[in-house]
């Protein structure tokens, strides 16, 4: 499927202002002021100036929130938005509640206690993130990611994003029966998505220890999900 | 949601025809005719007059099968419904490809052979028919069934079903992202959610050894919806908005 654009100038926009461009502003811009995310739960919250809040939009990472600070836009970013900004881009420190900075491994460490899945998960975000993709929750659609071409407002996303695990003894909680394959594909059908399953594997390694090194060594292999009718498919 | 009936006199000719009438009426034909169906893999294959075919299209058994035979139409049944017309209503015998009448108790290992969830699946299928729910394959939604008031022609179906249970707990709705997904499908094809939880009503059954261990299920009823806190409030609001 071809990407949809919204409106007429919305591919010459995207063109004029490539993703990897903005991204690339945003992490100059957060290095610059030492920028510090805070470890809440399942979350971490980033305070931004106005800059960086037009290109945190821009790029598409974690959701303003309200508060009554009228200085700083504050940000929540999920794990795996949080983890990249720190652990990939370099850009943000985080600390946590005793306002410690913490290490990249004190991170890993923290958000996989928190959701076993956030090794997969995170290989799967960044997997696509460094590719120039935007992606955002796909909980709307019951998927776990969905990716866009470039900004939600200039482009419908194109994929409905699943990410399963290799080697998982319990195997995945996701498509163990035909009835989730039907319900899922009728789902991205209906909002005109391709399911998109991204199959990580941990290629041996254990998450334990050592800890962050580990990551480097999985690999992601992609696939597609549609129905396949047979009167449109023949010759 | 109350019944969505399709056009002015659906509910009245509803009324008028009530299901379990027409499943009794079926049933009078088919045993009388000494109906017999034969098993053929995940299905069951049923032959039948033009009698009994308009009856199982109005009660929605089966699927008409195409055939070159111009008297005898065909139907196939999935299990579920054919052990229900063999067990529940024992209206029909099922043969197997030797042409040897089957009994109960070889039926239900056949069934559970091919497909080891069927104690519970039957379980919920059967407790639907019984409160006279015209039940049909949910696949086209991602659920194990959709119930419908009364035939399909007369009224929008009003629940997709998934059943679970303790051999299939752990197959659907096991993280978030399956319930968002099964609510919205839902949503958008106007039916609600119906959840059957099926199992044993006592620790020291031993598995499914014959259809008798339908007893020993229970079935509970669960309908899963969004719920809106801006929709679901009071009309009264409590200082500023």
């Amino acid at each position: 499927m071809a990407p949809r654009w919204k409106g007429k100038g919305s591919e010459a926009t995207a063109l004029a202002n490539p993703i990897s461009k903005s991204i690339s502003d945003l992490q100059s811009s957060l290095i610059r002021s030492n920028c510090e995310g805070i470890l809440s739960g399942c979350s971490v919250l980033l305070a931004c100036n106005p800059e960086q809040t037009d290109l945190m939009n821009q790029t598409c990472f974690g959701r303003p929130i309200i508060t009554v600070d009228k200085d700083k836009q504050w940000f929540q970013l999920t794990l795996e938005e949080a983890f990249y900004l720190c652990y990939s881009l370099k850009c943000i420190k985080i600390v946590g509640g005793d306002h410690t900075i913490k290490t990249d491994n004190e991170l890993w460490e923290h958000m996989t206690c928190n959701k076993a899945s956030f090794p997969d998960f995170f290989k799967a975000y960044s997997h696509l993130r460094v590719k120039n993709w935007v992606v955002r929750s796909g909980c709307q659609f019951g998927v776990d990611f969905v990716a866009y071409r470039h900004h939600p407002s200039l482009v419908h996303s194109e994929y409905g994003v699943l990410v399963f695990s290799e080697g998982n003894e319990n195997g995945n909680d996701r498509f163990r029966v035909w009835s989730d394959y039907q319900c899922t594909l009728r789902l991205c059908g209906g909002v005109a998505k391709t399911l998109l399953i991204l199959l990580v594997s941990r290629n041996g390694k254990s998450v334990i220890s050592p800890l962050l090194n580990c990551i480097d060594d999985y690999s992601v292999e992609e696939r597609i999900v549609t129905r396949w009718t047979p009167e449109r498919s023949r010759e | 949601m109350g019944p969505r009936w399709k056009g002015k006199r659906s509910e009245e000719k509803a009324l008028a025809n009530p299901i379990s009438k027409l499943i009794s009426d079926l049933r009078s034909s088919l045993i009388k005719s000494n109906s017999q169906a034969m098993l053929s893999g995940c299905s069951v294959l049923l032959k039948c007059n033009p009698e009994q075919t308009e009856l199982l299209n109005q009660t929605c058994f089966g699927r008409p099968v195409i055939t070159a035979e111009k008297d005898n139409h065909r139907f196939e049944l999935s299990l579920e419904e054919a052990f229900y017309l063999c067990f529940s209503l024992k209206c029909i015998k099922i043969v197997g490809g030797d042409n040897v009448t089957r009994t109960d108790n070889e039926l239900w290992e056949y069934m559970i052979f091919k497909r080891e969830s069927f104690p519970y699946t039957f379980k919920a299928y059967s407790h639907l028919r019984n409160h006279n729910w015209v039940v049909r394959s949910g696949c086209q939604y991602g659920a194990d069934f959709v119930a419908y008031r009364h035939h399909p022609s007369l009224v929008h179906s009003e629940y997709c079903v998934l059943v679970l249970s303790e051999s299939n707990v752990n197959d659907r709705l096991r993280v978030w992202s399956d319930y968002q997904s099964m609510v919205r499908i839902c949503g958008s094809v106007n039916k609600t959610l119906l959840v059957l939880h099926v199992h044993k009503n006592c620790e020291n059954v031993i598995t499914s050894s014959s259809p008798s261990f339908i007893d020993a299920l229970n079935v509970e009823e669960r309908t899963i919806t969004r719920w809106d806190p801006k929709r679901c409030r009071e009309k009264q609001q409590v200082g500023t908005e």
